[in-house]
């Protein structure tokens, strides 16, 4: 469930960035821009996670 | 061999050609028309800028989130603190959930007249997803609406 809802988080903020992002003048920069804002969000939530995960609860 | 009129002409050209690329700016009324246009309906700014397809896209990710996230049984916040369902003390923080949410103008209005999400259900396993995809609509939208600024500017296109 909360992976789900990070995914579409990250689908509705890349397709946002991707958008609005400046210099970017073809339809396929903004796709390749929006696929990399995507796979940040979901690559840095998951390191992120792990990280949480290892720290231990006090 | 080039002569400096012929280089003079050739520069004229270019610069021209340069010029004639350049994002320009709207007129300022079809630029307060833009940005009040974005303000209440998402990506309506851009529709009225003549930036169809991004105009559309945006409207339909922006709604579509709002929509999840009361789907998903986000509540609507109010502009002033009132008392929580947890406790009597006012609530500021949900001041500023209200200003994010507000940002998605026209879905948060519809969704209050219809009676959509004016009943927390903090008890619901995914109220704080709903929450946080309602504002998120609202808070993206408000970029979108620097964004329709920059482009009636003439800044980007």
């Amino acid at each position: 469930m909360h992976f789900l809802m990070m995914t579409l988080y990250a689908t509705i903020t890349a397709i946002v960035s991707a958008g609005i992002a400046p210099n970017l003048h073809s339809n396929r920069d903004r796709l390749v821009y929006g696929l990399k804002v995507f796979g940040m969000y979901l690559g840095i939530g998951l390191v992120l996670s792990w990280v949480l995960f290892a720290i231990p609860r006090w | 061999m080039q002569t400096k009129d012929d280089l003079t002409e050739e520069f004229a050209a270019r610069y021209a050609a340069i010029d004639d690329d350049a994002p320009k700016a709207y007129p300022a009324s079809k630029r307060m028309l833009a940005v009040v246009a974005a303000m209440l309906v998402p990506g309506a700014g851009h529709l009225v800028l003549g930036k169809y397809g991004r105009g559309l896209l945006f409207f339909a990710t922006l709604t579509g989130a709002f929509i999840l996230g009361l789907s998903l049984h986000a509540r609507l916040f109010y502009p002033l603190p009132s008392p929580t369902e947890h406790s009597s003390a006012p609530d500021f923080v949900g001041v500023l959930w209200f200003f994010a949410q507000i940002g998605s103008g026209f879905c948060y209005l519809v969704s209050y007249l219809l009676g959509l999400g004016t009943v927390p259900q903090p008890s619901a396993a995914t109220y704080e997803y709903g929450n946080t995809f309602t504002c998120l609509a609202g808070l993206l939208n408000y970029l979108l609406m620097y964004d329709v600024y920059d482009i009636a500017a003439g800044r980007k296109r």
